[in-house]
């Protein structure tokens, strides 16, 4: 158990990353729901027959009976699935109901999919990150939607007396068989919630699936090209107020003193407000400016003048993080982290050996939807409205720190405008719920661009000291040791442990083939706040790992390709360079191309990526083109899988050759798009997506895709070129 | 090709290089000759007073203006304008298109206001915000002074601008923005005022181009 | 402050505003109308895009003294029943992720299919290039264009 650092005792954060939610864990567990009393079995079911009532939402929402926490089904049939998790872009509110609507027999289109409040008694963890929410849930997602559709075929077999092995469902019908005779799902709800739950419900296999594995459009596609889509920054609440806030940009530091005459006069200012926001462990400070408009409050916000406290941290510049980060590496040995067999001794009487360092920079989320949150502050209770990664987090955070009961505080989600890890965050809508109980009023909090960019979390630079020695063709020796701010600090973890994701990105199987092996960490830190970034240590630890196996692949003589069969024996991954392979056209490469591949693990899917890369007429080296191959097991929809390796593909474009975050005198440098550069159309190439089939369990699918393409991009220059990239980002124009 | 460290007049002009300056007589002659026919008394309004060594002066002093980045980002070499102090390939890669104003979602003035808008790296304004347009480039971009000059005084590649058009431009709403950049952004290393009798200087003591290569 | 008429979306709106003010916060705030978003307030992201006499200006930047007397279009005044061509086609090609800059994205592309109804990838690239999408959905913002490209010629033939 960790304990957070200094507000000691206030709150546990499980790591989402790490923590496999099993629901089941909390099997004969009494918890207390929308309805009265639930008795989770494996999953949350609405026990208490009595209960059975029409569950209105708001006065114009209907979602009718609950027969289970994600299922309700009005009398007149409409089905409602909600979505415990957050929609960040990622798939889930397709996802969710494509799983749920398969086994519960109903049509896919004709289901109403809600945001369910935070509430984690009810619907378990709700942090949606770590790519988790399929492959944690599948299996409880599964058994809700056919214990459900068992409930409604038994209450019409009752409703008709007639034995259940002649009823079926489909459609949103049971039908029987004999007599033809059908029902609707709304006529046989209220019954079917007085019914026992059947214990062992049959699921279909794989080849019944009607629904699942199929590449179905998603269901909020309509609503994000007529802009009805509702993000937080498009919510409103009656009565509500706009704030912006004026936040300390050493990211540490408190206000001292502040002067908001300027402010006050500007029309539409409302109050001017000192706020502060917990970040993990540490308070942030800033003054809030309340107007009756964004752009009132906006305005207001730069008339401000505020002179900070900067005392008691260090204001640190990126190149005396990264100076301090290589001096560590070339003295310290660090916190094992892995050992097998002994590389210390290989490496000390080597006649050659490899000694290499990559470097990863700070990055920024870079959401389109900048942080926003809504709170209504109401005395004994409080509802907060935003883009929310973890509802069940911001609710237990904000319960403790304003002292209001947990159920008296409601999150309610709304689509984000991407998440990518910040949103999974307190601290804005602790900061809006603070505003909210000073000014006593609903507000919007919201942050401009600049707020976003030069706020963090960021995710952590890192330093690699890769050593290795290659005898007869083989690694002989691979140790590495890395060092990095580790985001456990901020939240809960304990110091004198190395980072428990020294190791994420980089594939298992390497530890059977690699006799003399070595990871460490070497502990290091800063004061700048960091957390996860999609696919969080893998998309740098990756980097490092699968440029340095390609390295000792060129010292070994061997093919990158070849070499990394050698070493990785499991019979998925060789499937998987088999496709690579086949489908990249690798062997029959012609001159003056060069390619590079690199295969990751991330939140247990495998991920492995070509490019091919050549020069302009001009000299400059270009990206021609990209294979990704994506191993994760059992799947719900084969679309949304290629849309996030596209993406994550982008994102990992941009963090390998466009954009990084630098600090001056403890601030973030750029805040805004103008010099912290996003990749755009014309950066990215033909990308093809291949998607392997197994039934094997569940993978992630928002992430895994990220991390190969850094390592496979420089290995491919190296190929071409002959120079090999250990530093990012790097401008492919001057390669 | 970086049009840094521009012209030296001292070094076109050394009083020991005869060559030099016969050279510069020769060219400018041919220059001046396809601008007017008459060498020298008044053209339209303006008196021309012939004084090759005034004029490449001056020209000097244009020279170093014009290749400033507040003029060249909006006279690249290629089709896409240049932005800041480093003249970098704008961001998102806006293309000059058929008259200079854009393409089709990509047009200066989905961006570039009539003034400019408040902030660090925010659109400078101009109502007329432009580049030249794709039949009449009239590129600064990688030109030496030489080229330039005879650039400018082309009406085949000036914009068919006569002498007095010329004179005029100097006080064009969209060259004066150059000194009204937006916050953040350098001025040029003239006043407009400077630059303007410069520009007046140059023309009318006869429009001599320097020599072709300097040294 | 002061009296302003917008036009937006053929409705017309009278406001008591600061003309200085972006329209951007006059068609959220004002006006209601949120499918129009912020995404950096300085013209770098594309998220704010509406139509202003046609050209897809982006509305963070585009003060209110410079829209008044002109007809602005929202993505919600783009089509009736969200079927332009473009929104046909990024529903068939499921081109959103999380969906934040797609209203921006698909204003700047009914201009570009306006103005070039057969687009290459170069031109679109040209033309779209000022519109940034976090999640990456290029590739299919390419392939949607091209779609809404055949079926707009579609429907001009008859």
């Amino acid at each position: 158990m960790h304990l957070p650092l200094s507000r000691s005792n206030l709150l546990f954060y499980p790591h989402p990353y790490h923590t496999k939610m099993s629901l089941s864990r909390r099997n004969f567990l009494k918890v207390s729901g929308l309805t009265g009393t639930m008795l989770a079995l494996g999953y949350y079911w609405k026990a208490d027959a009595k209960d059975a009532e029409i569950i209105k939402a708001t006065d114009a929402e209907d979602f009718g009976v609950e027969l289970n926490a994600w299922v309700h089904i009005n009398t007149s049939g409409k089905v409602t699935i909600f979505s415990h998790r957050a929609e960040m872009g990622q798939g889930v509110y397709q996802a969710i109901p494509q799983i749920v609507a398969e086994e519960l027999e109903v049509n896919l289109n004709e289901v109403n999919v809600v945001f369910a409040k935070g509430d984690n008694k009810k619907y378990g963890s709700q942090i949606t990150g770590g790519s988790s929410t399929v492959r944690t849930a599948y299996k409880n997602l599964l058994n809700l939607g056919a214990t459900a559709r068992e409930m409604l075929i038994q209450a019409a077999a009752n409703k008709w007396n007639a034995p259940k092995t002649d009823c079926y469902a489909e459609g949103g019908h049971v039908y029987h068989r004999p007599s033809k005779k059908k029902l609707h799902y709304g006529e046989l709800v209220v019954e079917a919630a007085k019914l026992e739950m059947p214990k062992n419900v049959v699921l279909k296999k794989r080849s019944e699936y009607k629904l699942i594995g199929k590449p179905l459009p998603r269901l909020d596609t309509w609503m994000k090209t007529n802009g009805t889509a509702v993000f937080g920054m498009d919510k409103e609440i009656p009565n509500m107020l706009y704030a912006a806030v004026e936040r300390n940009p050493r990211l540490r530091g408190k206000v001292k003193s502040f002067d908001d005459s300027a402010t006050r006069r500007i029309p539409g200012v409302k109050d001017v407000v000192k706020v502060k926001m917990g970040v993990f462990s540490t308070y942030r400070e800033g003054v809030a400016v309340v107007a009756d408009s964004t752009w009132a409050a906006m305005q207001g916000k730069k008339a401000l003048k505020v002179v900070w406290d900067d005392s008691g941290f260090e204001h640190l510049s990126t190149d005396v993080i990264y100076k301090r980060m290589s001096e560590a590496l070339k003295t310290k040995e660090g916190l094992s982290f892995k050992k097998q067999g002994d590389p210390n001794i290989i490496l000390k009487y080597a006649q050659k050996k490899l000694d290499v360092v990559y470097e990863t920079p700070y990055q920024y989320h870079a959401c389109m939807e900048p942080l926003n949150c809504i709170a209504h502050y109401q005395g004994d209770k409080l509802e907060i409205w935003g883009p929310i990664q973890a509802p069940d987090w911001v609710q237990d955070f904000i319960s403790k720190e304003m002292n209001i009961p947990r159920e008296k505080v409601i999150v309610n989600m709304t689509f984000l405008g991407g998440g990518f890890g910040r949103k999974a965050f307190m601290d804005y809508p602790h900061e809006a719920a603070e505003i909210s109980k000073a000014i006593n009023a609903p507000v919007q909090v919201v942050w401009s661009r600049e707020d976003d960019a030069t706020q963090g979390p960021y995710r952590p630079g890192m330093m690699y000291r890769c050593e290795g020695v290659v005898k007869n063709g083989e690694i002989d020796a691979f140790k590495v040791r890395l060092a990095g701010q580790n985001n456990d600090h901020w939240r809960s973890g304990k110091k004198g442990e190395p980072n428990r994701s020294a190791s994420e990105g980089f594939l298992k199987p390497y530890y059977e083939t690699i006799k003399n092996l070595s990871i460490s960490d070497v502990p290091f830190e800063t004061p700048i706040p960091t957390m996860w970034w999609r696919s969080v240590y893998a998309s740098t630890n990756g980097f490092a790992y699968e440029s340095f196996i390609d390295e000792l692949a060129i010292e070994a003589g061997k093919d990158p390709m070849e070499f990394r069969r050698m070493y990785l024996k499991d019979e998925r991954v060789q499937k998987l360079i088999d496709k690579m392979e086949e489908v990249s056209g690798w062997k029959s490469r012609k001159q003056n191309e060069g390619y590079g591949m690199a295969i990751t693990e991330c939140f247990e899917s495998t991920v492995g990526q070509v490019v091919k890369v050549s020069r302009n007429a001009d000299g400059k080296v270009k990206i021609d083109h990209l294979w990704a191959v994506m191993d994760c097991g059992w799947y719900v929809n084969p679309d949304t899988i290629q849309a996030q390796v596209e993406g994550s593909i982008v994102m990992g474009i941009g963090a390998a050759t466009i954009h990084q975050v630098t600090f001056k005198d403890g601030k973030a440098v750029d805040n805004n798009f103008s010099t912290y550069q996003m990749p755009r159309i014309n950066d990215i190439p033909p990308i093809d997506v291949y998607v392997m089939d197994n039934e094997e369990q569940a993978g992630g699918v928002g992430e895994p895709g990220l991390p190969p393409l850094a390592p496979a991009l420089t290995n491919a220059i190296y190929d071409l070129t002959g120079k090999r990239i250990r530093k990012l980002p790097f401008n492919l124009a001057e390669v | 090709m970086k049009p840094h460290n521009t012209t030296k007049p001292s070094r076109y002009f050394p009083t020991k290089t005869v060559f030099a300056l016969s050279a510069m007589l020769f060219i400018t002659a041919a220059v001046a000759s396809a601008f007017r026919n008459k060498e020298e008394g008044p053209v339209g309004k303006i008196i021309i007073n012939k004084d090759s060594i005034e004029s490449v002066k001056a020209f000097a002093s244009v020279y170093k203006v014009l290749m400033s980045p507040r003029c060249m980002n909006c006279h690249p070499a290629g089709d896409v304008p240049l932005q800041g102090e480093d003249s970098h390939l704008h961001t998102m890669m806006p293309k000059r298109g058929k008259d200079g104003t854009g393409v089709s979602a990509m047009k200066c003035a989905n961006c570039h206001q009539e003034t400019n808008t408040p902030g660090l790296h925010t659109p400078p304004g101009n109502p007329k915000w432009h580049l030249p347009p794709a039949d009449m480039k009239m590129v600064f971009q990688g030109k030496t002074p030489h080229e330039l000059a005879k650039q400018l005084i082309d009406p085949n590649q000036n914009g068919h601008k006569n002498m007095e058009q010329l004179i005029e431009h100097a006080s064009d709403t969209l060259v004066l923005a150059g000194w009204n950049p937006g916050e953040g952004r350098k001025l040029p290393p003239l006043s407009h005022k400077e630059f303007k009798k410069a520009w007046i200087t140059w023309l009318t003591k006869g429009a001599y181009a320097p020599a072709p290569k300097p040294q | 402050m002061a009296n302003i008429t917008l036009n937006i979306n053929n409705k017309e709106y009278q406001l008591d505003a600061d003309p200085q003010m972006p329209l951007l916060w006059a068609i959220r705030d004002m006006a209601g109308l949120k499918g129009t978003k912020y995404g950096c307030g300085v013209a770098q992201c594309g998220a704010c895009v509406v139509h202003m006499d046609g050209e897809a200006v982006r509305s963070c930047v585009t003060r209110l003294s410079r829209a008044e007397g002109k007809k602005v279009v929202t993505i919600e005044g783009l089509s009736e029943t969200n079927n332009h061509p473009v929104q046909q086609a990024w529903q068939q090609v499921d081109v959103p992720q999380c969906g934040y800059c797609h209203s921006g994205q698909i204003m700047s592309a009914a201009v570009l299919l306006r103005e070039n109804p057969n687009p290459s990838d170069q031109d679109i690239d040209d033309a779209m290039a000022g519109n940034i999408c976090r999640c990456g959905t290029y590739l299919r913002i390419r392939k949607a264009i091209h779609l809404a490209a055949e079926m707009q010629q579609k429907t001009a033939k008859g």
